[in-house]
């Protein structure tokens, strides 16, 4: 070894290293000042905000999610489900984990469209906006094979997962689709408004009809699961996650209610059917004693299940550019003329001012010359009295009528019957429609009395909604209670109990004497029952006795845009088909408005179809026997 | 033991050799060491606990037989003999951080930063010829300061010597390991500070360092020069090391005065602080242990420290002196820049825990610098 033996320099007397003696007050200072500096930092995160970071560390290993909520069904009177909830795979990303090699080897695997690349981007774009740490949904309902091909992959698939999730069906397709609607996937700025409150920007919402107006309903709320990750956001197992999670482990989902509806699926069908030839169509079933809605149909329509997350472009677009505007309820949206259908406001108006008999008889010679213009009537109908103009439509007599009361006057008995304003069923955006005064030509142009000869048979200015008719002849069939249109008879509970039942609601009692009610009614009885009739002549209901009236209504002449594609059995310049009525005549069931749009003439067209419905309603839906026919119902008869 | 230049206290005449060696022995560093292994291997035995790492502790028990054997070796060989051939051992870890340059593999976990030749793989084990570095340069410290006289620290003489010393710093900065050639920087000033006559060489070159922290800057690497503008400002680089100190703080902080006990830290077992058992274990102690725990263990250090130095004011000459007061040094700075880092208080540098960190360069190297201290006690009454 390497061996000296020496004393060192420092050996023996006084210290090895003078210079360190010397400046120990130093290092005492510089070891000291250290020790102060990392204890007191300590002092700090430890004591002072200990409590802070020791929740962020909780908050870094439990992570709550939310748990869907089944979306309450929409059943019909019977329970039949016309909106329901099956199985589906959703395929959820998380947008912080999400790159673009990810994003190709998805593409590579699903083989997906450029519809849903585009669809993806956009899910994850919003997703990255909120909270980029949350899994969102980026493919809805796919497929088994789909939803497998992600679930082998997902060790290289990091953030994904495939979750198995209640997805939104309409068992019957696209049955009352107007009515019931269907749910698209929330806009950005819906996200923003909803995020908190629990919605996966992915997530579908009700976007019409009944699916949006009673989405509150519908929803349910959302439950909330807490669970323990680590670093990597793996899922801990269920005994670290006991240990680790305090108090609750979540909160279960409720489930929305159930909207159990008015409408009758298999009448729904029967009236759907009946008008399935007919390009543009709207019927409305009301019940004459509730005001409860028994079908209600805007055709053409579209299949639901397509609207609800499963809509190409190219479907959007040819749905958009149909000219028969498929979008549009026309039950209860679309403002039509209602023409000969009307003309119970004239009359009634007539009788109550004494100013019409039911005996007195006027000539039709099919003209009529009033200020310079004349008028012409679809038929020359020659001597007859009032009640036979109601049998046979005769334009004449009523625009001698509409001559004595003048224009206001008609306008206000519409309106006693609920028409020029919406009905108050609260949905799809149900118009109000037009009654024309005199006051409102003034404001525009001046008022001249032939628009009075054009309002009295339901033309002109007039403008009603289907539903709006059925709810006039509803109050026209019960003796002049004016109901409140109703859809929905109550909410229930997914365990089935009744949450709010909604009783019959009365807008109003109309105050028309039941002389000159009865004198209308027996008129409408003869339209269908008696030779001569506008109906009768095209079809006569045996098992019942429907009265009613048909309505022909001439259209403003259409201008064809450029763009307007040509459809067959659409001529836009054909008059509207209509039918208004009930059966039975002598205790009204049901009321029947139907419109077929360009669709020629009422007795023709619409009231076939009428017919049609009554028909399998009361044999097939009623069960009614036939019955003999009954003699006209009698003034001194009627209670 | 005559052969070896050990001479027993003078009072311990006739007591049996093996007695005598006993007492001459210095047990309270002994002690001091083996409580910082204990807790160092309670809390790896908590960091490694998943089930991808327990690995990690047979590893670090192995590492510290290999340490301890170090030790023995360190302490028995006379520290003047060593001093004697610091020239040639600091030559030797030159050498060997160059084979590590060109021959090194990348660190584990480091690829993200680009490649980096920290390791030498001998017999299977990765080393980091950086840290035997460390030691040579304290044993060449040592030769350099022997000299009492002041006329031996004649500007020319110092620039010539320091020079050679700034050689390895230089080759472990572009290594690129910027943590240990800081902390070379820092024990070569700390030695000088405390064993030149006059300080003002000292100062300049302190001065003359931080006038070249913008050159520093501009040769930085991107990602050395992010971390750092990360921890200043998570905003301005949010970086992987910035995540990384945020979680740490968290660790840190949420231990509250208790601590969350063993083996119950979150942050640590699953993984929130990347690589905790390395460059973060403290943060893994401060997490399980509390404010109280956190204070045992920097009190622990703080006894290391003044044993250290006490060892060092009682050497026998100035070359155990010096020696004495650099390893007190590489500890004080290790310990003070890896807890600095773990509060958040410093950038993320390699910089570890004497004792507690995990990793067998650091380990070895620590209980080699403890050697030499147990070296230089032993000797302190002769040779």
């Amino acid at each position: 070894m390497l061996i000296r033996h020496s004393s060192g320099p420092g050996s023996g007397n006084g210290p090895a290293l003078p210079e360190l003696h010397r400046r120990l007050k130093w290092v005492a200072l510089i070891g000291i000042g250290a020790l102060v500096v990392l204890v007191g930092r300590l002092w700090q995160l430890q004591v002072m905000r200990g409590e802070s970071y020791y929740e962020r560390t909780v908050s870094n290993v439990v992570k709550e999610r939310y748990l869907p909520s089944v979306r309450g069904k929409i059943l019909d009177r019977k329970g039949v489900p016309l909106a329901d909830n099956r199985p589906a795979f959703n395929i959820y990303a998380t947008p912080k984990l999400w790159t673009r090699p990810l994003e190709a080897e998805l593409v590579r695997m699903l083989g997906l469209s450029d519809d849903e690349i585009a669809k993806i981007d956009e899910r994850i774009e919003i997703g990255k906006k909120r909270d980029g740490k949350t899994a969102i949904m980026i493919l809805d309902d796919q497929g088994r094979d789909r939803a497998a091909l992600i679930e082998q992959a997902l060790a290289r698939l990091p953030g994904f997962e495939v979750r198995h999730e209640p997805y939104r069906f309409y068992p019957q397709g696209d049955l009352a689709a107007h009515l019931i609607g269907y749910m698209t996937q929330m806009t950005a700025a819906e996200a923003d408004r909803l995020g908190n409150q629990g919605y996966d920007p992915s997530e579908l919402v009700g976007r019409y009809g009944l699916e949006d107006k009673w989405e509150n309903y519908l929803r349910g709320k959302k439950g909330i699961e807490r669970y323990a990750v680590d670093a990597r956001g793996q899922r801990l197992d269920e005994v670290t996650a006991a240990a680790l999670i305090q108090g609750e482990r979540g909160v279960p989902a409720v489930p929305g209610a159930n909207l159990v509806l008015t409408i009758d699926a298999e009448l729904q069908r029967l009236a759907e059917k009946a008008v399935g030839h007919a390009a543009a169509s709207a019927v409305v079933v009301v019940e004459p004693r509730t005001g409860k809605i028994r079908a209600i149909v805007s055709r053409p329509s579209f299949d639901p299940n397509i609207m609800t997350g499963h809509l190409t472009q190219a479907e959007e677009t040819m749905l958009k550019q149909d000219p028969r505007k498929p979008f549009i309820d026309k039950a209860l949206r679309m403002t039509y003329p209602p023409g000969s259908i009307f003309k119970f406001a004239t009359a009634i108006a007539a009788l109550e001012d004494g100013q019409a008999a039911e005996d007195e008889n006027m000539f039709c010679t099919g003209a009529y010359q009033l200020s310079g213009t004349t008028f012409h009537c679809h038929g020359t109908h020659g001597k007859v009295d009032l009640i036979k103009a109601i049998q046979h439509s005769c334009d004449t007599y009523f625009w001698k009528l509409a001559e004595r009361i003048g224009i206001d006057r008609i306008a206000e008995v519409a309106a006693e019957y609920g028409l020029g304003r919406p009905t108050n069923l609260g949905l799809n955006g149900d118009a109000g429609g037009r009654l024309p005064t005199k006051d409102w030509y003034e404001k525009t142009t001046r008022y001249k009395v032939g628009y009075a000869t054009n309002a009295s048979i339901g033309q002109g200015d007039v403008e009603v909604t289907v539903l709006q008719m059925a709810m006039a002849y509803a109050a026209l069939a019960n003796g002049g209670t004016l109901y409140v249109p109703e859809v929905v008879d109550r909410l229930e509970a997914h365990d089935g109990h009744t949450i709010t039942s909604y009783g019959p609601q009365i807008a109003k009692q109309v105050r028309t004497p039941a002389d000159a009610l009865d004198i209308w009614k027996r008129g409408m009885w003869k339209v269908t029952n008696e030779a001569g009739g506008t109906a009768f002549e095209h079809g006569h209901v045996d098992v019942v006795t429907v009265m009613g009236k048909t309505g022909t209504a001439e259209v403003k002449k259409h201008h064809k845009q450029e763009d307007e594609k040509e459809l067959d059995r659409w001529n836009p310049n054909a008059t509207h088909a209509w039918f208004a009525g009930w059966a039975p005549a002598e205790d009204p069931e049901i009321v029947i408005v139907v419109l077929v749009e360009h669709g020629g003439a009422g007795g023709t067209v619409a009231w076939p179809i009428a017919k049609q419905i009554i028909e399998g309603y009361f044999t097939k839906i009623a069960g009614r026997p036939a019955a003999p026919h009954p003699a006209a119902p009698d003034k001194d008869a009627r209670p | 033991m005559r052969g070896t230049g050990l001479r027993l206290p003078r009072a311990t005449v006739g007591v049996s050799r093996w007695r005598r060696f006993r007492a001459a022995v210095d047990w309270p560093l002994i002690v001091v060491i083996v409580a910082l292994c204990t807790l160092g291997l309670l809390n790896l035995y908590s960091a490694t606990h998943g089930v991808r790492h327990h690995a990690k502790f047979d590893t670090q028990v192995q590492w510290m037989v290999v340490g301890v054997i170090g030790f023995a070796v360190a302490t028995i060989v006379d520290y003047r003999a060593m001093v004697r051939l610091a020239w040639l051992g600091l030559g030797v870890a030159i050498a060997l951080l160059f084979v590590a340059r060109v021959l090194g593999r990348p660190g584990a976990g480091d690829a993200n930063h680009g490649i980096t030749y920290r390791w030498l793989n001998i017999g299977g084990m990765g080393i980091q010829p950086s840290e035997l570095a460390k030691l040579m340069v304290i044993l060449v410290l040592a030769r350099v300061f022997q000299d009492a006289e002041a006329t031996s620290y004649t500007p020319r003489a110092l620039i010539g010597r320091l020079v050679i010393l700034a050689a390895p710093i230089g080759l472990i900065a572009i290594q690129p390991d910027l943590g240990t050639a800081i902390l070379l920087a820092l024990i070569v000033l700390s030695v000088g500070f405390l064993a030149m006559p006059s300080v003002w060489p000292m100062v300049h070159v302190t001065l003359a360092g931080l006038l070249a922290i913008p050159i520093l800057w501009e040769t930085m690497h991107e990602y050395q020069q992010k971390r750092i503008l990360g921890f200043i400002d998570c905003g301005i680089a949010p970086t992987k090391e910035c995540w990384h100190t945020q979680q740490s703080i968290y660790a840190v902080g949420s231990g509250k005065i208790w601590g969350k006990g063993f083996l119950e830290g979150t942050q640590n077992q699953f993984n929130f602080v990347p690589e905790h058992w390395t460059d973060f274990p403290y943060s893994v102690w401060a997490e399980e242990w509390g404010f109280i725990g956190s204070v045992v263990l920097l009190a622990i250090f703080g006894f290391l420290l003044v044993w250290i130095l006490n060892v060092a004011l009682s050497a026998r000459d100035r070359v155990g002196a010096v020696i004495c007061a650099g390893v007190a040094a590489m500890t004080f700075w290790h310990v003070v820049v890896n807890v600095a880092m773990v509060l958040g208080l410093a950038p993320v540098v390699g910089v570890t825990l004497p004792f507690v960190s995990y990793g067998g360069s650091s380990l070895v190297t620590f209980f080699l610098a403890m050697g030499l201290v147990a070296n230089v006690s032993l000797r302190k009454h002769g040779y």
